[in-house]
């Protein structure tokens, strides 16, 4: 990461947190679907760009793994879902927006504190972009907390999961091309397993809000 | 193995087969004057196996190439050990076949036929004969083993001729372990020959039947070799205790004057075990089968009080 | 040329075999014939070639040591075939193959009812995992070949998917092998932490370090994780149920190979890469052996099932096995190198001989199975004339496993005798009475597991048909008796070829690390002779001279008795009316025994009366119903169930049933653990 200069990587790391921001705003399941396409496409432009000093056919097959399934197989099983259940509208949330934003805010500042100094021993330089990927994580998963509908979950995890593929782009840990298949391969099989759980929970319970599921308990 | 050995060798492998109806006719006829009858004579055995030779056989149609085959098999098996044990002297020593473990198995190759061939009829004895047989075989193989191991620590050799040379040579103090070891070997001698209080050879009521539950259908020549086999191994068994525990007199050497006396010897000492074995045939009671377990596993336990003290 | 035959590239051919026999029947999946002969002709290719592998490995004495980097840390596909390895690759190979041969007409049975892709897929998959598991030289590498091993046969267990009983035996199996695999795990982390690897090779250099109690504690951790796979009592409560839901020639594998992978571990760790074996392991080793060989034959003696009986079995020599171990660790904690060489060699000598007359007998018991409809061995009777040549193999195979002379049984076990014998003088009172105590419960189980067989063999093929079943089977086709013939004339050779066998095995035991060679001589006449001459015994001698013998006093006889006449009659009996219900019965045959032990196997009898009148004078109909009170489930596995569902149920209350506060419960660890790693620097 060391050629690319730090605005470039700040426009990127923008381009990772304002969708997780965003998704939070959203009522609608499909723009939330398009949020999660535009922070899958900015972090697979950083494992391209990644991927110039040290190129290898492992590490060109990760990143077309990446794309195929984060940007292409993910939402079409999405809109699938939507399309068949009708699912256009999620706006059933624990705390309502304006609450939730003070929550936002409360974790930003959280990780632009001093809490998070430790974080400097990992890349001096990036120090910013570590707090904004960190950032990005604890909103996805509060994403997941606030909202009551399945497929905003879903979306918050896998939110979570590009924050975390971020942050160890920023960071500079050793990105072995087994590990990003793997960790491909596994969102490939989860959002497959999610949809049709989806789906078969829907068939059940008559709707995706988790608050109807009363009968898992226990 | 010079051409001088040759004769030595075939009364080694003849001795046991040659003799051992005349031990069961001493046997037999102690046990009648113990009886107040006069008895049969000693060689009756032999006529008896004569009149089987000489008579047709029926063999049942249920029976399988087991029942024809298993009574070659076990009169073999009991050649084979009966050329493998110390009998007369001890250079004729055997290594191939001699070894403790191996008599024990071979023994135990001859009591596996002998079941099968109890279940092959399909009569209603033979089975039971069977289920009786096995299971008082396999509760006698501990201290089998046990007491010939006994011995075997003792003179460092798990050869048979081997421990009798050694046993010879010993001195008082290891005769506590040898007693022992005798004492039990003794109650698994009368368990695999068919004595009281296990069996009672002369049986014809099926409740106290084991071994002639298992003989009943056979005929002609087949029950001669069994009847047979069972005197081999009974004079095999009565060899072993003779000349493992009390082997003063077994000759070391090829000369005819040591073997010749051996051979006396081994006579005289065989003859005071029948007299013993008919005693205590005549004086108890054969015991309920479900006592039998009792008192073999006391025949293991003293085995194991032997060989702690064997040092 | 021999070099090139035990190469990394034969190895990786043989992978690509197996690889070809397990997804080629998917393909196939819709062709029943079409899979079946593919799948089993690459297992036998890819077996032989294991064969040829391993065969030249242990001839020449190399060491083909070969491996793979994977892109993640710690894991290296690492493999070595020390002499250990090449041996119990050897015999899974031998034993697959006339496996594989064996199910080439047996999966007919299946066409139309099951899946045959899918058979021939997992049976391929469970074969390499197991060739994996013996010659893996990376822990975690090893753990996938496990793992794999375990679902591979796992599935095969459920194949009959239809079946209630096989679903049940499954999940059992699968809660065990994982919960063996826990303390495996256990074990190799224990290792890693000391010397901070997973290689084997740099785990055996390093664990030296290991604080005593580390090492007690891999002992227990691996004893209770290989013990769960190999069936040791009371850990076996799987075996039973497992072995025979699974397709015969499945059950003659994993009883006669896979249980045998967890002592290939055993000996693997406690006598190949831990070193200075402590005096306790040796001894425990001993009193489970006695225990498991002692239970196990007297449960088998029990059972009325024939697949059960012989799984039981297997739990027994696997005791038999032990009791060889344990007493190669005594010796070693002795520092008595040659006599700790001669209990391994006799155990792996057992190893081997157990997996060809346990293959033997499943295979024929599959057959029987097949040809009568029926597991039940009180339905069976007089199949030595509609089946002889599957009950000579069969008798073969039952011969062997009572260790009766000259096949290879005996050898073996006399192996394991001598091994004890030589504990007994000289050693303080703890070790001679536990060496005592071994030679006693030996002794029992040769004895016990003749009665056994006798009762099995006889009911099964001797004397009438007792059902209709029996009455109307009939004898198998050519390639199943041409794999129960292989196998059986394995045995016969194993046994007349002993003394050579050892010489190899002492070629074995001299590579591991703390022994050396067997003391053994083998003379003239092949006779083999241990420590000097204290037991010299000659198998072919045997051999010879029974038959010799046999010969003999059948032509003497012959001669002697020529015009006497034979003739054929209905079964004296004494004179009685011979009914078909006169016979013996399974039942009948076996209650003495277990009426003697009762003290251990706990029988249970019920017995249930219809009478014809209100007042209960008149009996209708009487049913008896015996059998075994399954101590196990009641005193060792219920309560640790029920534990285990009381400490679960207090976990309840945190559940709420709401993902998201599932979630919230994630995030406030998260932040949590954020402000205490701050707080820490």
């Amino acid at each position: 990461m060391a050629h690319l200069n730090q605005q470039t990587l700040l426009v990127f790391a923008t381009l990772i947190f304002a969708p997780a921001v965003f998704l939070h705003l959203t009522n609608k399941n499909t723009s939330a679907v398009r949020l999660y396409m535009v922070q899958s496409s900015a972090i697979a432009a950083l494992l391209i760009l990644s991927s110039f000093d040290r190129f290898s056919p492992l590490i060109a097959i990760a990143i077309v793994a990446t794309v195929a399934v984060k940007i292409f197989i993910a939402p079409y099983f999405f809109y699938g879902l939507i399309r068949r259940h009708q699912l256009t509208f999620s706006v059933t949330k624990y705390l309502n927006t304006p609450v939730s934003l003070l929550v936002i805010a409360a974790l930003l500042a959280l990780t632009q504190s001093q809490f998070f100094d430790a974080l400097a021993v990992l890349s001096t330089s990036g120090e910013k972009l570590l707090r904004l990927a960190f950032a990005t994580i604890l909103i996805s998963l509060f994403l997941s907390i606030n909202r009551k509908g399945a497929l905003s979950q879903m979306l918050g995890i896998l939110s979570l999961e590009n924050g975390i593929v971020a942050f160890a782009l920023f960071a500079g840990l050793e990105q072995s091309p087994g590990l990003q298949l793997g960790i491909t391969f596994n969102i490939l099989i989860w959002v497959i397993i999610a949809t049709v759980f989806a789906s078969m929970i829907f068939r059940k319970f008559g709707s995706l809000d988790v608050t109807a599921m009363k009968k898992l308990k226990g | 193995m010079n051409m001088t050995a040759i004769p030595y060798w075939l009364l080694q492998i003849l001795l046991i087969p040659a003799l051992s109806p005349f031990f069961i006719g001493v046997t037999r006829r102690l046990k009648a004057r113990f009886q107040n009858r006069h008895g049969a004579s000693v060689f009756q055995p032999y006529r008896d196996f004569w009149k089987l030779f000489h008579k047709d056989e029926i063999i049942s149609e249920d029976a399988s190439w087991i029942f024809r085959v298993a009574p070659y098999l076990i009169f073999a098996v009991t050649l084979v050990i009966g050329a493998s044990i110390p009998l007369v002297s001890t250079a004729l020593s055997n290594t191939l076949t001699g070894d403790l473990l191996v008599v024990v198995y071979l023994i135990a190759l001859g009591t596996f036929f002998l079941a099968l061939a109890g279940i092959d009829t399909g009569s209603a004895f033979g089975g039971f004969g069977s289920s009786r047989e096995m299971m008082v075989a396999a509760l006698t193989e501990g201290g089998l083993v046990l007491s010939l191991l006994t011995l075997a620590l003792i003179s460092k050799s798990a050869n048979l001729t081997a421990i009798s040379a050694n046993i010879g040579s010993l001195s008082f103090q290891s005769f506590t372990p040898i007693i022992l070891a005798f004492i039990s070997f003794s109650i698994a001698l009368l368990a695999e020959t068919c004595r009281y209080p296990f069996d009672n050879p002369s049986t014809h009521l099926e409740l106290t039947m084991i071994h002639e539950a298992m003989i009943l259908e056979y005929s002609g020549k087949r029950l001669a070799l069994m009847e047979w086999a069972s005197a081999n191994k009974y004079l095999i068994f009565i060899a072993l205790g003779a000349n493992l525990f009390f082997p003063r007199g077994i000759a070391d050497s090829l000369d005819i004057i040591p073997v010749m006396l051996a051979l006396v010897l081994l006579a005289g000492k065989s003859l005071l075990f029948c007299v013993a074995i008919a005693v205590i045939e005549s004086s108890i009671a054969k015991l309920r089968i479900f006592r039998l377990p009792d008192l073999l596993f006391t025949s293991f336990v003293i085995s194991v009080i032997a060989i702690g003290l064997v040092n | 040329m021999l070099d090139f035959l035990s190469s990394a590239g034969v190895f990786d051919a043989m992978l690509a075999v197996f690889a070809a026999g397990a997804f080629g029947p998917l393909l196939l999946r819709h062709h029943d014939a079409a899979a079946n002969v593919w799948s089993n002709s690459l297992a036998i290719g890819g077996s032989g070639i294991g064969l040829i592998f391993s065969g030249v490995a242990l001839l020449k004495g190399t060491v083909p040591a070969f491996g793979a980097d994977s892109t993640l840390p710690l894991l290296s596909f690492s493999i070595r075939i020390d002499q250990l390895s090449a041996f119990f690759m050897l015999v899974i190979s031998l034993v697959a193959i006339f496996c594989s041969v064996y199910a080439l007409d047996y999966v007919r049975h299946y066409y139309g009812k099951y899946s045959i892709g899918v058979l021939g897929f997992f049976y391929n998959v469970f074969i390499v995992s197991m060739i994996l598991v013996v010659s893996a030289h990376n822990a975690l590498f090893f753990l996938i070949a496990w793992e794999v091993m375990a679902l591979a046969s796992y599935f095969l267990v459920i194949y009959e998917r239809r079946e209630s009983t096989s679903i049940r035996a499954g999940s059992l199996y699968f809660i065990m092998t994982h919960a063996g695999t826990a303390f495996i795990i256990i074990a190799f982390l224990l290792m890693y932490r000391t010397t901070g690897s997973f290689e084997f090779g740099e785990i055996r250099d390093g664990i030296a370090a290991a604080s005593p109690l580390v090492k007690n504690a891999i002992f227990i951790s691996a004893l209770i994780g290989f013990g769960v796979k190999a069936g040791v009592i009371p850990l076996h409560i799987w075996l039973p149920s497992a072995h025979p839901a699974a397709p015969s020639h499945v059950s003659a594998l994993m009883s006669g190979v896979m249980i045998k992978t967890g002592i290939y571990m055993m000996v693997r760790i406690y006598l190949d890469i831990l070193p200075g074996a402590y005096l306790w392991w040796g001894l425990a080793l001993l009193i489970i052996g006695a225990i498991s060989s002692l239970l196990g034959v007297l449960y088998a003696l029990s059972e009325h099932d024939l697949k059960r009986l012989l799984a039981y079995h297997s739990i027994e020599n696997i005791g038999i096995i032990l009791l060889g171990l344990g007493s190669a660790l005594v010796f070693s904690s002795y520092g008595m190198t040659t006599l700790a060489a001669l209990g391994l060699a006799a155990a792996l000598f057992h190893t081997m001989n157990h997996a060809t007359f346990k293959a033997l007998l499943f295979l024929g018991a599959g057959s029987v199975i097949a040809a009568t409809h029926t597991r039940d061995i009180e339905k069976y009777g007089g199949l030595i004339r509609l089946m002889p040549q599957t009950a000579l193999f069969f008798l073969i195979g039952s011969m062997a496993i009572s260790a009766l002379p000259p096949l290879n049984g005996f050898f073996s076990e006399w192996l394991t005798f001598q091994a004890l014998f030589q504990g007994v003088v000289g050693f303080d009172v703890i070790t001679k009475i536990t060496f005592i105590i071994s030679i006693g419960s030996l002794a029992f189980t040769g004895g016990l597991a003749a009665a056994c067989f006798v009762k099995a063999f006889g009911i099964t093929f001797l004397a009438r048909p007792r059902s209709e079943h029996a009455a109307q089977a009939s004898e198998t086709n050519m390639l199943p008796k041409l794999a129960m013939a292989g196998l059986a004339l394995l045995i016969v050779g194993l046994g007349l070829f002993s003394g050579m066998v050892l010489k190899t095995l002492a070629k074995v035991t001299g590579s591991m690390a703390n022994l050396q060679g067997v003391e053994a001589d083998v003379a003239q006449f092949r006779s083999v002779s241990i420590q000097n001459g204290f037991a010299e015994t000659s198998m072919p001698a045997l051999f010879i001279g029974v038959i010799v013998a046999a010969v003999a006093v059948t032509a003497v006889v012959a001669v002697l008795t020529r015009k006497r006449k034979t003739e054929t009659g209905p079964t004296w009996d004494c004179g009685s009316d011979l009914t078909p219900r006169m016979e013996i019965t399974a039942t009948g045959f076996s209650r003495s025994l277990i009426t003697i032990s009762r003290g251990v196997l706990r029988p249970s009898s019920e017995t249930e009366i219809e009478y014809h009148d209100a007042n209960r004078y008149f009996p209708k109909i009487g049913t008896v119903t015996m059998g075994l009170h399954d101590i196990y489930r009641t005193y060792i596995y219920k309560p640790l169930r029920d534990l285990t569902t009381l400490i679960a149920a207090q976990f309840t209350k945190v559940q709420s049933g709401n993902i998201n506060v599932y979630i919230l419960y994630i995030f406030l660890t998260l932040i949590g653990l954020l402000f205490f790693m701050d707080l820490q620097s």
